[in-house]
């Protein structure tokens, strides 16, 4: 098991070399870039350039990228142009909301997804089957930044329960920041707790159909123990996976709510540091969520063996 | 009976003299301005950058002009009048500048402001700023002559000269010598100014703050235009990044902010309606236009830029882009009918002529035979793409094929350097109080509008300190505009902002001046 851990994450790096690569060429090769947004739209050809040599973009591109390789080897992302900060101390800052956001969003799309697969694939084919699936299918089509808006017209400027936008940190209070990422957390997780009904009703209704749930029942199990302690935890392999896929995707699809809420977070973070192109965000928060992809995939994969002790990994 | 009558018509006089004192009373405690309270603005996006000199974005201007201030500001009428200064004299025939700075002028580290500064922050505004370093051509040397005393040596006589010192935008601000030192040529790293608001902290996407500086040397006069007695009402002021125009709009509503700037004008109706909120319009905001490349391409040729002219008909172009009737004009000016010192009707028949047979020929002239016109412009600013697009129907009707091409900002202002890369970009010009600083007209910008007789006009303009002389001299200038095609204005456009209803004394202004702003709560 420790030797399996220690090569997962030993993968790692040359997963990383790869991203880092990829994303440090790709932003490069897109058009635009950072001199002229500090320029202004006022700013005469001669402005930029000179905005451009203080920046050290004018250095050809393969010399640019072994200073990145450089600073990578020794932990280090590298400066913000905009943020006149470290990049590394730019991605702690905004780990937080995206973090408790995400969490929130995990937990109500679980909540709400886990039980209406269930319920669905306990009464596979009735009308209460199909409400949920209907209401599952409407869930995954509706994209989540409108479903934000929605909430803020309702809750926020016809109702009032809760600010249009912003965010709250730890620090002024728990309450606050609950408050602030309500619909925000609503907003993600309904859209992923409509995937996760998916998941858990179709992986349901294949253990419902295996011998052991037979036998079970034909030794006069009570159905709520046959449900719940057999065949929910044979479902929950392909359960968990696609929680974690659905945690990783509510990281990065943070991004647009993010925005349409006006939260700080690492989504908000990377938008703004490609409209401006600030190169060395873009490529160290493309860094972070990658590897954090791969140790949530690792995480992912040893939960099996909680689930199913006939997995072993060597 | 009578008596009763004379009683009664004295009670009712005493009534009503005491309610009309009362309302006098109430009507002066609503004016009485009071001290206090948060100022939430939710903006359109981050400031790139807090250094002013560096920057000719508008954002930057209005968040920094709280904190930063120039010599000269503008009163009511856009003309300059001084704000860190005194008096000034003028010598050696118009070519020296004495400038007498004001005494007692705190900047927010506690020192007071003297000549050293002014000399070390005009000069690395004239080295870096992109007013700056046109205006500079024609600066000799400046020097501190005592602490309270400034000369500006010019090769030349100059009209524009206040006006350029008083200019908001990528403004000649006074940064305290030490933090220009420190600086050089690369961004300062502390903001501070002389301004009524002292920067306290900016947390990318999240806020930049600014607090009541105490301490603030007001002038006596009282508030005209930008200048005058500023006051800080406020405790603070927080600068909010609010990317989503439909936030903004619903933060507004609710009370999340007493200010959201650029919302869409066809909401207009729907703002006006909303209880708690002000509508207000910025007229005029500046105006739309596309830039065609002179340098290099098709349309280094005058007889298609002609056509270009010619095809075009402004009224569904601007209607596109902008939707409510109050929010655009269809005029020729380059300065606008708000500046009547300088607005012109010039070469106005050339303009808004929707003459398809002109077009049509002038392509035949120039043996045009349906070579793509590239024409670069963003979804980013709505309008831009909806001027562009109803733009390309109308010259595709006449024959030209255009490649309209819809790339991001920051590709836009990238791509508008390269003269191969493009024929014409979408912008806007906005507001300028004093042409000779005109972008509209610059030689050196994107497009390279290089013409012998317009920039001998616009140097002449510069020099000249007759205001009547420069006014005819800015209508030759507009007078080649539309001959040569420069650039192709669509219309005038003004841009919709909000306030709640207990925010006073508000100047409906695009470069947001909020001292003498207060929260009536």
């Amino acid at each position: 098991m420790k030797t399996y851990i220690a090569r997962r994450l030993l993968a790692l790096l040359p997963v990383a070399l790869v991203v880092a690569t990829v994303a440090f060429v790709l932003m490069h090769l897109a058009p635009g870039d950072p001199a002229s947004v500090i320029a202004g739209p006022d700013a005469s050809a001669d402005d930029v350039k000179r905005i451009s040599r203080q920046l050290g973009l004018d250095a050809p591109l393969p010399m640019q990228l072994v200073r990145w390789y450089g600073r990578l080897i020794q932990g280090d992302l590298g400066q913000s142009i905009f943020l006149r900060k470290p990049v590394t101390e730019a991605i702690v800052d905004r780990v937080e909301p995206t973090l408790l956001l995400t969490l929130f969003a995990t937990l109500i799309s679980v909540a709400l997804g886990v039980p209406a697969g269930v319920i669905s694939a306990r009464h596979h084919n009735t009308a209460t089957d199909q409400v949920f699936m209907v209401a599952a299918l409407v869930g995954v089509s509706i994209p989540n930044f409108l479903l934000g808006l929605l909430f803020i017209l309702c809750f926020s400027v016809w109702l009032g329960w809760f600010p249009v936008a912003g965010y709250s940190p730890l620090e002024y209070g728990y309450l606050k920041t609950l408050r602030s990422l309500v619909m925000p957390a609503f907003a993600l997780g309904i859209v992923q707790s409509a995937l996760i009904a998916r998941v858990v009703r179709s992986s349901m209704l294949d253990v419902l159909r295996e011998q052991f749930i037979t036998a079970g029942r034909a030794k006069g199990l009570a159905e709520r123990a046959v449900i719940y302690k057999h065949a929910l935890k044979n479902a929950m392999i392909p359960t968990v996976t696609i929680i974690g896929i659905s945690f990783a995707i509510l990281i990065s699809g943070a991004v647009v709510v993010e925005q349409v809420f006006n939260i700080p977070g690492l989504g908000r973070l990377i938008i703004s540091a490609v409209l401006r192109r600030d190169y060395p965000v873009i490529q160290g928060v493309v860094l972070c969520i990658a590897g954090l992809y791969m140790l949530i995939n690792l995480l992912v994969d040893l939960s099996y063996v909680v689930f199913d002790p006939r997995v072993r990994y060597q | 009976m009578r008596r009763t009558s004379a009683v009664l018509s004295a009670a009712l006089t005493l009534a009503l003299l005491l309610a009309a004192g009362a309302m006098v009373s109430a009507t002066a405690q609503e004016q009485q301005p009071r001290m206090g309270g948060v100022l939430k603005a939710a903006m359109i996006g981050e400031p790139p950058t807090l250094d002013l000199h560096t920057t000719t974005a508008v954002i930057v201007q209005q968040i920094t002009w709280h904190i930063y201030e120039t010599l000269y500001t503008y009163d009511k009428s856009f003309n300059a009048i001084p704000l860190l200064v005194d008096s000034h004299t003028v010598g050696d025939k118009g070519r020296t500048y004495t400038f007498k700075l004001r005494r007692g002028v705190k900047f927010h580290n506690g020192k007071e402001m003297t000549s050293a500064d002014v000399v070390a922050s005009l000069s690395r505004w004239g080295r870096l700023a992109t007013p700056g370093r046109q205006f500079w051509k024609n600066v000799e040397g400046i020097e501190a002559k005592d602490p309270a005393t400034v000369v500006l040596y010019l090769k030349d006589t100059s009209g524009a000269l206040l006006m350029g010192l008083a200019r908001p935008n990528n403004g000649a601000v006074i940064y305290p010598k030490e933090i220009v030192d420190a600086a050089g040529d690369n961004p300062v790293k502390e903001f501070i100014g002389t301004g009524p608001y002292r920067f306290v902290e900016h947390k990318p996407d999240r806020h930049v703050k600014l607090a009541r500086f105490k301490e603030y040397a007001a002038r006596s006069e009282a508030p005209n235009g930008f200048g005058g007695r500023r006051t800080a009402y406020l405790d603070e002021i927080l600068f909010i990044p609010v990317p989503d125009v439909a936030v903004r709009l619903a933060g507004v509503e609710t009370g999340d902010y007493e200010y959201s700037q650029q919302l869409q004008q066809d909401q207009y109706d729907r703002v006006k309606a909303m209880p708690g909120v002000v509508p207000v319009i910025i007229k005029p905001a500046g105006w739309t236009t596309a830039v065609l490349n002179h340098k290099q391409g098709l349309m280094a040729d005058k007889r298609i830029r002609q056509a270009f002219q010619a095809a075009l008909d402004m009224e569904p172009i601007m209607a596109a882009g902008f939707g409510n009737k109050a929010f655009y004009r269809v005029d020729p000016g380059l300065s606008f009918p708000e500046q009547p010192q300088w607005h012109s009707k010039a070469g106005g028949e050339l303009y808004n002529q929707k003459n398809a047979a002109r077009a049509k020929k002038l392509l035949q002239e120039a043996s045009y035979s349906g070579q793509p016109v590239r024409w670069i412009t963003t979804k980013e600013y709505q309008w831009m793409f909806k001027n562009a697009l109803v733009a390309k129907q109308q010259l595709e009707a006449v024959g030209f094929k255009i490649d309209l091409q819809v790339v991001d900002w920051a590709t836009l202002v990238q791509r508008r350097n390269k003269p191969e890369a493009f024929d014409v970009f979408s912008t806007g010009i906005t507001f300028n109080p004093e042409p000779a600083f005109a972008t509209s007209t610059a030689c050196n910008w994107p497009g390279w509008w290089c013409h012998e007789d317009k920039e001998q006009w616009m140097a002449a303009m510069a020099r000249e300190t007759d205001p009547k002389k420069r006014k005819a001299m800015w209508d030759k200038v507009q007078q080649i505009f539309y001959e040569d095609v420069g650039r192709v204005k669509f219309g005038d456009y003004f841009s919709l902002e909000a306030i709640r209803k207990d925010v006073h004394g508000w100047q409906a202004q695009g470069e947001l001046p909020l001292w003498n702003v207060w929260l009536g709560k």
